[in-house]
């Protein structure tokens, strides 16, 4: 695979394909475990690393699963790399994992993991399947801790714990389910937004650049 | 008929080598998991028997336990896995196992865990109950699990100035009954002097500092209700 397209492979997920901000996957763990920042990043850290461990062992293997089962070895594969992280987690980030609850065994249904070994792992090659899981798992966890970062700021006046404008300025909604649905409907539409403009700008420029490649032809 | 028998068997090796994989991370996390249990359970314990306005332990530091064979030496009740007493009304427990202390001056101290249903599942708690002359008072409480209670709402429970204001409840409030100021129709006052009279009374002040978030609150005031009663229940059968 070329260099460019490994990059590409790599940086899709951050932006242009967003898991949660442009594909609008994994909305359960979205909305539901970004009261906070530091919530946030510890959801998105695990979630990166189930989709990274899953999808080097689907990449492996992908040759020696049958089409009809592909499916529920896939789920084995991705339930079990949920369970080992659940009890390293268990283990050795104790708070965090008292906080995030029942949302980490939850990761194997995040449509996310799944998704990528399918439509991704499945048909590539290891090194591509790594930068690919790197990639998104990345775009879902920065997605994570911005919404969980602007709620948190809204909603008690603090970014990990640390207070900006404490109880000065509260905004009680945004660390409620209402609040969720209101931040990721309003970064969704700036994503969108963005890529809109962005992809508007790509075409006035090839416009441009044709009109110009015209005028040279004629002179 | 042979290709079932080919999918069955290459389902059956993926889940044997996964389930080997998992049975050795579990032989890894085991002890890091137990170790981080009880260590959240003696820090609670460390928290609970320290006096919230001096910052000093009712009992010598080498008296804290720092294993499990020295926590299991002071549990004063032991029902196993079973909850030591569940309250219907309220849906409140107390867990298994209560611990008693001797302190410094010769009292007893009784530390009791348990919860009642708070906004998204049960909020935890553990309380030392303190002898005094009239009878047993509460003298801290700790919360063990909130993580069903919303971040910068019922969560609040958590923080220091939360916990303080459910502390030092004397003899006379237990008996009252524990709740909070809204259940009691007492308007919330930020004079510490106030605050301590309504405990006399059993009543909790903690709307200003909760505001919006009552259920969570009322748990713990729900929880401290049933710990007194099954304390006093054991305490008179003795």
């Amino acid at each position: 695979m070329e260099k460019k397209n490994l990059v590409n492979e790599f940086s899709k997920g951050l932006f242009q394909n967003n898991p949660a901000f442009v594909q609008a996957l994994g909305m359960c763990p979205t909305l539901a475990t970004t009261t906070s920042a530091k919530n946030g990043l510890g959801m998105g850290l695990a979630t990166l690393s189930v989709l990274v461990l899953s999808n080097i062992v689907i990449s492996a293997i992908r040759k020696l699963v049958p089409e009809k089962i592909r499916i529920p070895v896939y789920i084995i594969i991705i339930a079990g790399f949920v369970t080992m992280i659940d009890m390293v987690m268990h283990g050795f980030t104790y708070e965090l994992w008292k906080t995030l609850g029942i949302f980490i065994p939850l990761i194997v249904v995040n449509c996310i993991i799944l998704g990528r070994a399918e439509a991704f792992a499945s048909k590539n090659g290891i090194f591509p399947s790594i930068l690919d899981g790197l990639g998104m798992g990345i775009g879902f966890t920065l997605a994570l801790t911005l919404l969980g970062s602007i709620r948190e700021l809204f909603g008690a006046g603090t970014v990990f714990g640390i207070t900006v404008w404490g109880d000065a300025f509260n905004v009680f909604i945004m660390i409620l389910p209402a609040g969720a649905f209101l931040t990721m409907g309003l970064l969704s539409g700036l994503f969108n937004w963005i890529g809109i403009s962005r992809a508007e700008r790509e075409k006035q420029r090839a416009k441009l650049a044709k009109q110009q490649a015209k005028a040279g032809e004629s002179a | 008929m042979g290709s079932y028998f080919k999918t069955g068997l290459v389902l059956m090796a993926f889940s044997i080598v996964v389930g080997l994989m998992l049975s050795v991370v579990y032989l890894v996390t085991s002890d890091p998991i137990a170790s981080a249990e009880l260590d959240a359970k003696l820090k609670a314990i460390k928290t609970v028997l320290t006096d919230p306005q001096s910052g000093k332990l009712l009992i010598s530091e080498d008296k804290i336990p720092q294993d499990m064979e020295q926590l299991n030496q002071i549990a004063w009740k032991d029902s196993g896995e079973a909850d030591l007493f569940h309250a219907q009304k309220t849906q409140s427990f107390v867990s298994s196992p209560a611990y008693r202390f001797t302190l410094e001056d010769g009292r007893t101290a009784y530390i009791l865990s348990g919860g009642a249903p708070g906004y998204g599942g049960n909020v935890v708690i553990m309380a030392s109950f303190v002898q005094s002359p009239s009878g047993y008072g509460l003298f801290q409480v700790e919360t063990l699990d909130y993580s069903g209670e919303t971040p910068g709402l019922g969560a609040n429970i958590s923080l220091e100035k939360s916990r303080e204001r459910f502390a030092q409840i004397p003899y006379s409030g237990l008996q009252a009954g524990v709740r909070v100021d809204r259940d009691a129709g007492v308007n919330p006052t930020k004079d510490p002097a106030t605050r301590a009279d309504a405990r006399k009374n059993g009543v909790v002040i903690i709307s200003d500092i909760m505001t919006g978030a009552t259920i969570t609150p009322r748990a713990v005031a729900n929880t401290i209700d049933t710990m007194f009663a099954y304390l006093q229940a054991q305490l008179e059968g003795e």
